[in-house]
This record gives C-alpha cells, sequence and structure tokens, in this order.
C-alpha cells in the first residue's frame, strides 16, 4: 500500500513526458490561435485569452481525474454512459420540440457537450462490459454488445446531425475489441469487407488487397470453408458496391456523399485544400515566423483557429513547427499504450487504449485533413484547436492515461 | 480472454507492439505527407503563397420574384449600387475618411464606427452605404484617384410594377438588424445585407434568398484584387426561387379601391383549398418606399402614425366580431340541443336582464321570430334568450372548435389568436364571482371580451360553407426554382371540425343564405344578381368610436367556391357598409371565373 501523504511516492509514477507534452501543445495551441485571430480586429482577437481561460479549467478537471481512482469510474460506468444517453435525447427531444432559430441556438449550446460527455462514458461502458463479462460470457456475446453500446450513441449524434462526431466512436469498436481479447481472426472477417467496400473502386487496391486478404486467411491456418466464406464474401462486396454505386443517379451519389460529409463546403473542399495546402506547405521548413505567415495573416484559410490550426502553424514554424506537434502527440499516444499494457487491471488498460484510440483518431483525421488525405469532417485538434468542449476532453483524456500510469503499482 | 489466458506476457508484448505498430504507421504517414508538402513541395507552394493568392469573393443570388396567381409580377429586381472600402487602405491613407464622408454625407465618426465594428480582416472590403444615387457614384468615379481601395457593387433591389399594393401580403425587405445577424449566424448574412422583415418577404426568406456563389480572384501582397483566377472555376450563385402568390391581382385592386381611405380589412378565401385570393389592410403602406433607403423620418411615420399602416389588420388585429358571431351560438345552441330551429321567442325591443336592459337593435322589436328568422334579422333578444338556455361553457367550446382563440397558420406570420372568453378567463380577469351572467349575453351577440381577427371569420364562413373542412388559408401557390424549371406545389393541409353535425351546418346555412336574399335580411347589399350568396352581417360597438361594419359570407349558396369577410373600423352599420363591399369583390370574382349555375331556391321556409 502506497503512503497517502508521500508525495514524493505520489508523483514517482507521474508520466512526466506524457504531462509536459501535453502542456506543450496547449502552449502551441494559444499561441497559433493568437496569431490566427491576430489581423481580424474584431472581438475573435480575443479569442487566445479565452483559450487559457478554458486550459486553466481543464488542469482542474485534470487534477481532479488524476486523484481519482479508477475504481470510482469503473463503478460509475454504467451511470455515466446512462447519463450521457440520457442528455443524447434530450437534445434530440428539444432539437424537435423547438422551431426555426430557438432549435438552432438550442442545439447550438447544448449539442456538443452531451456527445463529448458521451466519448468517454462510452469507453468506460465498453471497459466495464468486458470486466463484467470475463467469467461467463463469450466472445460473441462481447462482440455484440460492444457494438450496441457503441451504435446506440453513434446514431444520437448522427441524428442531431452531426457525422464528424457520430463516426469518432466508430475506431472504439475494433480497437477495444482487439485490445480486449476477441480473437483477431474474427474482427478480421467483420471489419475487413468495409475495407473492401472502400478499396473497390480502384481495381488495384482492391486487387492488392484481395491478395493480403488471401495470404492473411492462409497464414491464419483456419479451415478451408472459413477461408473459402471469407474470400467469397469480400469479392462479392467487391463487385456489388462499385456496381451498385454507378447505378446511382448522379445527385443521388452527391446525396450520398454529402451524407458521408464528403461534401460538405458551398465553396467547394477544393478551395479549402488548396488554401490549406498552399499555407502548409508555403512554410518550407523553418516556417515564416510568428505573425508572418501570409495565408493566414491574409485570413485565407476557412476555420483557422479551430479545425485549420496546424495549417497556421506549418505555415509560420514550418517542418519543424510541424514535426514538433506531431512528435508531441506521438509521445503521448505511444506512452499510451505502454501505459495501457502495463496497466494492473483489464478495466484500467481498457480505459487508457480507448483513449489513446480518441486521440489517435483526432489527430489523424485532423491533421490529415488540412492536409488533403482525409475528407474534410470539421473534427478538432485536440489541446490544440481552439474550443472549450474539445480542450476539456482531450485533457480528460490525458488525465486518464496519467492516473492509470501513476496507479500501476498500486495494490 | 486475455487477460486469463497463461501466457500473458507474451501476448501483452504482441499486442503492445501491434498498436505500437498501427500508430507508427499513422504519424510516418502524417509526418511523410507534411515532408512532402514542405520540403519537396516547399518552394512551389511558397512561391504560390508570394504571387498567386486565390481568394474567395461571394456573389449574391438574384433575389426571387413574386408573382400573382396569374403570373403577373408583384416584386421583381433592379439594379442598385453600393458603396464600399477596405480597411486597410482607409487606415494607410490620411484624410480618406474625411473625402468619403464628404461624398457619401455621413459623419466621418459613423463611417469609423461602421468599419470598425464590421471588418473582417483588413483586406475584406465593408459596405459603407447601399443604394447611392447616381451622383454619388458619379463622384466617387471621377475622384478615384483619390480614393484608393473605394469602389461600388452592383446590387439589385426590389420593384413593384403592379397597380396592386398587395403591401401586408408581400411585407418588405430591410438591412439585417444586430439581432438577425446573430440568429442567423452562419447563414451567411452579413452587415449591409437586407432580409425579408414581414409577410411573403420574410416568412419565404430562405427560399427566395437563394445561395451564395464565389468567384475566386488574385490579390497582390497587399490583398488588392489583382485577376480572376481561370483555374479555379467560379461557383454560380444559385437565384432565390420565384413564388407564385394565390393573390390575383385584379381583385385585390378592386378590394384595395374598394376600401380606400377606411381603415379596415378585407379577405377573399378559396373554400375547396385555402387559397387567399385577396388580402386587403388599410390603411396600407407603398412597399416600394422600403425598397429605396428609408429615412428615419419615414420609419418614424410608419412605426408611430396613430393607424399603423405597418399592421395588417386582417391577421393582426382583434376585433369584436359583433353579430357575425351570433352563427357560433346558433351552432352550439343546436348541437347541444337546447333548442330545435322553430323554437321562437318574442322580441320586444329589449330585454330585461337582472336590473338592466339589454337592448335590440331594432327598438320596435322583431316580434315572434325563430331561429331562421333570428338569423336573418339579426335579432339580439333571441340570442340573449338563446346564450342562457346554451350557457357559457358550451358557447365558449364550440368558439373554439370553429377556429376561434387560436391562429389560422397562414403563412404570414405574425398572426393574433384572439380571445374566447370561457370561465377561467373571466375568473383570472375580473376575480371569482366578481363577473355576472349578464357578461354572457353581451358574448352572445360578439361584444365584450370576445376577440377575433378578421381572417379568422374568413375561416368560419369557409367551414360553414364546406360543411365543417377547412383549410390552412395560404397565400402562395407555388414555388418555381428558376435553374431546375421545376415547380414545387404547396402543399395544403385541411382539417374538419369535430362535433358538428351535417344538419347543424343545414340550418346555419339557411339562416344566412336568408341574411342575404330573405325579405328582412340584413345583408341584402351583398346579394348577387344570378349566384346566391349566403351571409352574416354584424355591427360591432366599439368604445373608441363609431361601431365597427362587418360581413362575413360564401357564395355560390349550393356549390360554395369563396368565402369572404369585409371588416370596416368604425364604418357603421354591416348591411349599410360592409355587405356593398362584398357584393361588389363577388361579382368581381364571379365575373373573371364563372360558374354556370342557375340561381336556385335553397330552401322553404318552415310552416308555421
Amino acid at each position: 500500500m502506497l503512503d497517502e501523504f508521500d508525495l514524493k511516492k505520489k508523483f514517482k509514477y507521474f508520466d512526466f513526458s506524457v504531462f509536459f507534452s501535453m502542456i506543450l501543445l496547449i502552449g502551441i495551441g494559444i499561441a497559433a490561435i493568437y496569431s490566427a485571430t491576430y489581423s481580424s480586429g474584431s472581438a475573435a482577437h480575443l479569442n487566445y485569452q479565452r483559450q487559457i481561460l478554458w486550459a486553466g479549467l481543464g488542469l482542474i478537471v485534470f487534477a481532479v481525474i488524476v486523484f481519482t481512482p479508477m475504481r470510482f469510474f469503473l463503478a460509475f460506468a454504467y451511470v455515466f454512459y446512462g447519463i450521457a444517453i440520457a442528455s443524447l435525447l434530450l437534445v434530440l427531444v428539444i432539437g424537435q420540440k423547438g422551431s426555426g432559430a430557438q432549435r438552432w441556438l438550442g442545439l447550438g449550446f447544448l449539442h456538443f457537450q452531451p456527445s463529448e460527455w458521451a466519448k468517454l462514458a462510452t469507453i468506460f461502458v465498453i471497459a466495464r462490459l468486458f470486466t463484467d463479462c470475463r467469467d461467463w460470457l463469450r466472445q460473441k456475446y462481447i462482440i455484440a454488445l460492444v457494438f450496441a453500446v457503441v451504435l446506440l450513441p453513434m446514431l444520437l449524434i448522427f441524428k442531431q446531425p452531426d457525422l464528424g462526431t457520430a463516426l469518432v466512436f466508430a475506431p472504439f469498436i475494433p480497437s477495444l475489441l482487439f485490445w480486449g481479447g476477441v480473437s483477431p481472426m474474427v474482427l478480421f472477417s467483420i471489419f475487413v469487407p468495409f475495407l473492401t467496400m472502400i478499396a473497390s473502386f480502384n481495381f488495384y487496391t482492391f486487387f492488392a488487397l484481395m491478395i493480403i486478404i488471401v495470404m492473411v486467411l492462409i497464414l491464419s491456418k483456419r479451415e478451408l470453408w472459413y477461408l473459402l466464406v471469407n474470400i467469397l464474401l469480400n469479392i462479392v462486396v467487391g463487385i456489388v458496391t462499385p456496381f451498385l454505386w454507378h447505378s446511382l443517379h448522379e445527385y443521388q451519389q452527391k446525396r450520398v456523399l454529402t451524407f458521408l460529409g464528403l461534401v460538405t463546403d458551398p465553396k467547394g473542399a477544393s478551395y479549402q485544400l488548396i488554401q490549406s495546402k498552399v499555407a502548409i506547405g508555403s512554410g518550407g521548413l523553418w516556417g515564416k515566423g510568428f505573425l508572418q505567415g501570409t495565408q493566414t495573416q491574409l485570413r485565407f484559410l476557412p476555420e483557422q483557429h479551430t479545425d485549420f490550426i496546424f495549417s497556421v502553424i506549418a505555415e509560420e514554424a514550418g517542418f519543424i513547427g510541424g514535426m514538433i506537434v506531431i512528435v508531441l502527440f506521438a509521445i503521448i499516444i505511444l506512452r499510451g499504450i505502454k501505459i495501457a499494457a502495463s496497466a494492473r487491471s483489464q478495466f484500467s488498460s481498457l480505459v487508457a487504449i480507448g483513449m489513446v484510440t480518441l486521440l489517435l483518431y483526432h489527430v489523424f483525421v485532423n491533421i490529415g485533413m488540412v492536409m488533403g488525405i482525409m475528407p474534410v469532417t470539421g473534427l478538432p485538434l485536440p489541446l490544440v484547436s481552439y474550443g472549450g468542449s474539445s480542450m476539456l476532453v482531450s485533457m480528460a483524456a490525458v488525465a486518464f492515461l496519467i492516473n492509470i500510469s501513476k496507479r500501476r503499482y498500486e495494490y | 480472454m486475455r487477460f486469463s489466458s497463461n501466457n500473458r506476457k507474451v501476448l501483452e508484448t504482441f499486442y503492445k507492439n501491434f498498436y505500437y505498430l498501427v500508430s507508427l504507421l499513422l504519424f510516418s504517414i502524417l509526418i511523410l505527407r507534411l515532408f512532402q508538402l514542405q520540403i519537396i513541395h516547399g518552394k512551389r507552394y511558397f512561391v504560390q503563397s508570394e504571387k498567386n493568392r486565390i481568394r474567395a469573393i461571394t456573389l449574391k443570388p438574384l433575389r426571387g420574384r413574386i408573382f400573382d396567381r396569374n403570373g403577373e409580377m408583384l416584386v421583381g429586381n433592379q439594379p442598385a449600387y453600393s458603396v464600399y472600402a477596405t480597411p486597410y487602405e482607409l487606415q494607410s491613407w490620411q484624410g480618406i475618411y474625411a473625402h468619403l464622408a464628404n461624398i457619401l454625407k455621413i459623419p466621418e465618426d459613423e463611417l469609423k464606427t461602421i468599419v470598425k465594428k464590421h471588418q473582417q480582416g483588413k483586406f475584406n472590403p465593408v459596405k459603407l452605404k447601399r443604394q447611392v444615387n447616381f451622383e454619388t457614384l458619379s463622384r466617387i468615379n471621377e475622384e478615384r484617384l483619390d480614393l484608393p481601395g473605394v469602389g461600388f457593387w452592383i446590387e439589385s433591389k426590389r420593384f413593384y410594377p403592379s397597380s396592386a399594393r398587395v403591401a401586408h401580403v408581400l411585407g418588405y425587405l430591410g438591412e439585417v438588424s444586430p439581432d438577425e445577424l446573430e440568429k442567423f449566424k452562419g447563414e451567411g448574412y452579413r452587415y449591409g445585407d437586407v432580409i425579408g422583415k414581414q409577410g411573403v418577404e420574410r416568412q419565404y426568406e430562405k427560399l427566395l434568398r437563394g445561395q451564395f456563389g464565389y468567384e475566386f480572384v488574385e490579390v497582390d501582397a497587399l490583398g488588392r484584387e489583382v485577376r480572376k483566377v481561370e483555374e479555379q472555376k467560379p461557383i454560380a450563385p444559385k437565384p432565390g426561387m420565384d413564388l407564385y402568390l394565390t393573390i390575383d391581382v385584379d381583385i385585390q385592386t378592386l378590394a384595395e379601391s374598394l376600401l380606400g381611405s377606411r381603415k379596415g380589412s378585407l379577405v377573399l378565401l378559396n373554400v375547396r383549398n385555402g387559397e387567399v385570393l385577396c388580402l386587403v389592410s388599410k390603411p396600407d403602406f407603398d412597399p416600394s418606399v422600403f425598397a429605396g433607403i428609408i429615412t428615419e423620418k419615414q420609419w418614424d411615420y410608419f412605426q408611430n402614425h396613430p393607424n399603423h399602416p405597418l399592421y395588417n389588420r386582417a391577421i393582426q388585429s382583434t376585433y369584436p366580431p359583433g353579430s357575425t358571431y351570433k352563427l357560433v351560438l346558433a351552432i352550439a345552441a343546436l348541437e347541444s340541443g337546447v333548442i330545435t330551429p322553430e323554437w321562437s321567442i318574442s322580441c320586444s325591443g329589449r330585454f330585461r336582464f337582472g336590473a338592466r336592459n339589454f337592448k335590440c337593435w331594432k327598438s320596435r322589436g322583431h316580434g315572434v321570430v325563430n331561429l331562421y328568422q333570428a338569423i336573418e334579422q339579426s335579432c339580439n333578444v333571441y340570442f340573449y334568450q338563446l346564450s342562457l338556455k346554451t350557457g357559457l361553457s358550451r358557447w365558449a367550446d364550440f368558439g373554439r372548435k370553429l377556429g376561434f382563440g387560436r391562429k389560422t397558420g397562414i403563412d404570414i406570420g405574425m398572426e393574433s389568436e384572439g380571445v374566447v372568453p370561457d370561465e377561467a378567463y373571466l375568473d383570472s380577469h375580473y376575480g371569482k364571482g366578481q363577473w355576472t351572467e349578464g357578461m354572457l349575453l353581451n358574448l352572445a351577440v360578439g361584444q365584450g371580451d370576445l376577440l377575433v381577427t378578421p381572417l379568422q371569420m374568413a375561416q368560419l364562413a369557409m367551414i360553414l360553407a364546406n360543411y365543417g373542412k377547412y383549410f390552412r388559408p395560404h397565400v402562395v401557390k407555388r414555388i418555381y426554382e428558376p435553374v431546375t424549371r421545376k415547380e414545387i406545389p404547396i402543399k395544403v393541409d385541411s382539417s374538419q371540425v369535430q362535433g358538428v353535425s351535417h344538419r347543424v351546418y343545414e340550418i346555419v346555412r339557411q339562416g344566412m343564405w336568408l341574411v342575404v336574399n330573405g325579405a328582412s335580411g340584413t345583408g341584402r347589399a351583398a346579394a348577387l344578381q344570378d349566384i346566391a350568396v349566403a351571409g352574416k352581417t354584424g355591427t360591432a360597438q366599439n368604445p373608441h368610436g363609431d361601431d365597427h361594419a362587418w360581413f362575413i359570407g360564401f357564395a355560390p349558396f349550393d356549390f360554395p367556391r369563396v368565402a369572404i369577410v369585409v371588416m370596416v373600423e368604425n364604418g357603421g352599420s354591416g348591411g349599410a357598409v360592409a355587405a356593398p363591399i362584398a357584393r361588389q369583390i363577388l361579382q368581381e370574382y364571379f365575373r373573371k371565373y364563372p360558374v354556370k349555375l342557375p340561381k336556385k331556391m335553397a330552401i322553404s321556409l318552415p310552416v308555421e
């Protein structure tokens, strides 16, 4: 048992590399927000001050989480989840009752909070399900349960409608199922057809994927029928998907793309992307200097203090600056995986890997988006982008990692 | 499961390494892409960022036009010029504010406030003044060397080619207010834009406005426009949709001239679908005044004029309905079974109740009258007695069933609900036990706390014409999409009054036929030569002046097509003032849309 009052010991396992990476990222974010809103000349100029306030509030949340025992979150996992679902439902009901502008404002104020809360609550409930089902449930039940608890909030958020946020929940399923110990081959059979669907639009990617699938299946040394069923399924999906797609009318296709959040910007995503890519590319190795980015200061970038904050950093601080941000995130993520692997309970371990998944998804989708390799979905960059809700949730996620690492030798 | 397995350590390492691998793969993709953009193509992008700055310029769509039901244009667009300036230039050149203030005739301080409040970055131009006149325009053009960064945009403003004003239906546009900017945040409104403030312009704002387009221009290092970018195709603005109203301009014009300088309103409804064929509220305003720049004096005039010309009396004002509301009491009494139509009383010209004498409008009295005659001659005494038999709660109940006390849902907005007083209402207004049954007698003849809008009365006429079926009144008939050239019809909601039987409608309708066609009917002035009209007059007392004249009705009696309400504030008697106006409107309607039906005796009076 650790001596409660021995601070030195208490911080012995405090993960300072993760903590300082977080603090650095927040600092970089505030500087970038300052620069991004520097020339606007209006009230937006005060955004960086507000961001400092949010970071301060975030530190309080951070401290509370770090010093709360994980068994508390284990005990209240279902309650948290219940509250999250109830508040998501409430948002939908209020959203439907109100009319016109009221609904707008109501939603604008309310809808963000429950969905952010739901991200964390969903991770807890999955971790709790594994803990509860350890003795008596077999794989297929846990798979069904995890699908259910993830799809429910996804559906509610999707109805708001906020597809970008709803999609954040999707990677929880493969990541936590895999980490929780569900047979990789089962997961392979479930998830690869979705990959095939995407790959099927290009013959070469489809062909390459098929070869990989066949090789994995052969290496798995499973029964022959299992092999054949899987291959057949993927081939059918691969042939049917493009066929179905092309049988749609152009406006139907457009509707599907809009529905998937791939066509959202009326200016044409190409304009946004060109501006963002020019900003990043023109930064070069060392960048143009703080407050010197022409793309940023002339306000060519859309949403430059929120979703496109990375472009501001890359323009003004160059490849070096962009690398620093990516490396800092990599430190948090890689340390996070280590923390998850050495956690002392399965619950903590799964929570840690859930937080890692959440952060990694945001980082990859956001930075990928501003560099034009991911679709424009409107996700913020954790810890860096302007915005209170995003800041609080990302700091909470890091806090859980540190909490779990700190307690790894507590018995 | 993993945690219960024996070779935990080995597996743990495998899982950990797998996640490391995936994460490192994703981070490598990001780093490689960053490397590609900044190091490999960095030079190219740098050149592009220095020389080739592309800016998206918003292109405003043309606002949708508005037509009458037969395609006659009511509202169109014509060009107008707005002056803008770039904040960066204004800051860098001395004396430019003073110069501009002189030309635009706006005080220098005010100009500075406008720029400060509405600039979005130093290089996005800010609109300083809308709809400048030609003289200002040519001065800016001549002195443009002294006015760097100042220019003008061609925009459009509304114009009104029609002879009819249709003011309260069309509504008007105005500059978007700070509240509206906040309310419609994210929908692209900017300072200086216009937005619908009333009527159809307001209600159908989203459809009429259209969608912004974008044009891509190259700007220099200071943000000044250099050339249009050819590689990036402009996205054309999507023009707003055209609206075809249900209004018939000819009938509307006639109605406007018939009400003339009187205060009041007139609504003609198609009872088969709820279309509003004309809707007049007087005094009205000339909508083209609002297309220009409204001076403070003009605005003051519209806001503070004692007759409130901006007020849409047909749907916003509430009045006591007078005797027209006797129809509601008749329905309540018949449906509740307290009387049969043969039930008669003797009218001596007054009715003593408690310590008060309640008068009939005819001081000599009507003699013995049954329900038909009481409706025909609008006998107050009959309805005083009937109200005592029916009771307040039934009366209020049927009032609500017949559409009173709630909005009709017409697509112009800002509608009033009116008031149908019931026990709870009177208790809360006068205190429990503080009001007497004498109040019920007043309500029976449409006086007292009962308040209705003229449109609600027109709706009652529609309900009676259709034996309980009614449609949501609406002014937009169809929406025309100019790009796809598709027409979107408006969905018409219909409802049925619950709990009133066909027989009861039959009886009340017969009474209404007699009002116009009977020998001593009060509404004989509404009769047409070859079409049977049914109706009810009303003369509502009001404490502020002369009586309000009312007429409601529908025609043709057997196969109704239209329902009408005419309401003249302080006009005097309904039969003498409102009924003749209704006749002329109906006459015009049937001239334009004739029916081939013989005039027909609808009923035979019950023999006594």
